[in-house]
């Protein structure tokens, strides 16, 4: 089983220009890593959404890697969503199930089928490209450059001890520095810092096809 | 008479690159005729409070998506409409055809404004999920327009119009069968 850190720092190191969705016990614990604009703390939000915010952040600009740290208990509020993301042709998420089988936030109650729910047979079963299942630290940070590249959708389960992370808000009382602003506002500054970087890389020629009609 | 082509129609006008949601018997038309399309991506999911979240993340990419559900669907939606679209601010508009209207506004005069307790949402000549769509949408905050036949079918530009200014989901109430 991973801690907190042996999950983040190895993905803080290699997540390059993807965006990062992250949602529950570990929204506070990731701005310990990076302070990126392409961080978005999925809080105040929806229960159990950040997987399809990921899926519609993905599908927007499939250049784009999306990486989605979403809880188990999130997870299963939203089965369906691993078929939509097959579905909808997501290659570029990379939706990684932080699987420490409570609910932290509300103190560690066990979510229902703790100790037997194979999340990897469901992903499987949805038609992800590529699924993975992490329980040993060495072999996860040595697996996840192959996990971040290549084609998707891309699933990983990795067992996480459980925290002791509470309720998560918005505003001044929060550290974390992506928590700082209304989810309105978080919003609209990744929508501009995603077509900020959009133009940058029109400009340097690199990117001609990412044409963003909303943007 | 409301024709699928002339929704298609509004929405190219207002340049929506993605249709988020899940068919009913009216809106299987239109269904079909995105998905026969090739400018407008359709994405379907398998309930429809997905597809709020979904549209939050492709607007937040600099898409502009709209979202199609059954009223009964944006029922089961709530949170996700509440958390996403609204929390966010999202200037998202969504098409959610009105089951049971006809009925509903027949039999019940004060339909949109009138109680409602056990024995309306109870009763069997009234669709309970008529009885409490505008309701709900007034509750959450969610301004509304109808659309009933072909000559309406501004009111979709219109809605587009409301939701850039505000910067919050409008919707608009198809009231009839897509055709």
């Amino acid at each position: 089983m991973l801690t907190k850190h042996e999950l983040l720092a190895p993905l803080a190191a290699h997540r390059g220009d993807a965006v990062v969705i992250t949602c529950m016990g570990i929204t506070r614990p990731w701005a310990a890593y990076s302070q990126s604009e392409l961080d978005f703390a999925s809080a105040d939000s929806a229960m159990g959404h950040t997987a399809d915010l990921a899926i519609g952040l993905a599908i927007a600009d499939s250049h784009r890697k999306v990486i989605c740290l979403n809880g188990d208990g999130s997870m299963l509020m939203t089965l369906g969503s691993l078929v939509t993301a097959v579905q909808a042709q997501a290659a570029n998420l990379v939706l990684i199930v932080v699987q420490n089988e409570t609910y932290e936030i509300t103190g560690n109650q066990p979510v229902p089928g703790a100790g037997r729910i194979d999340f990897t047979a469901l992903a499987r079963g949805a038609g992800f490209a590529r699924v993975y299942y992490f329980e040993d630290p060495e072999t996860y940070a040595g697996a996840l450059p192959e996990v971040l590249t290549g084609p998707g959708p891309v699933f990983a389960a990795v067992r996480v001890a459980p925290g002791t992370e509470g309720p998560i808000s918005r505003g001044g009382t929060e550290g974390a520095g992506y928590l700082k602003c209304s989810l309105a506002e978080s919003a609209r500054c990744l929508r501009r810092a995603l077509a900020n970087s959009v133009s940058r890389s029109q400009e340097s020629g690199a990117g001609k096809e990412r044409s963003l009609p909303g943007s | 008479m409301l024709e699928a082509r002339r929704i298609v129609e509004e929405l190219r006008r207002n340049r929506v690159t993605h249709v988020i949601g899940l068919p009913d018997n009216w809106s299987a038309k239109l269904f079909e005729s995105l998905a026969a399309g090739s400018d407008i991506r359709l994405v379907a999911v398998t309930r429809e409070g997905e597809a709020f979240a979904i549209a939050a993340g492709l607007w937040i990419g600099g898409r502009t998506p709209a979202v199609l559900v059954q009223n009964t669907g944006f029922f089961e939606s709530g949170d996700s409409v509440r958390g996403t679209v609204m929390r966010m601010r999202v200037p998202l508009v969504v098409l959610i055809t009105f089951r049971g209207f006809g009925r509903a506004v027949e039999l019940q005069p004060t339909h949109g404004t009138g109680p409602i307790d056990a024995d309306t949402m109870s009763c069997a000549q009234l669709d309970s999920a008529a009885l409490i769509t505008e309701p709900t949408l007034r509750a959450w905050g969610v301004p509304y327009l109808y659309l009933r036949t072909d000559a309406d079918a501004t009111r979709i530009s219109d809605a587009f119009l409301q939701a850039g200014e505000h910067q919050q989901p409008c919707a608009v109430l198809v009231t009839a069968e897509i055709k």
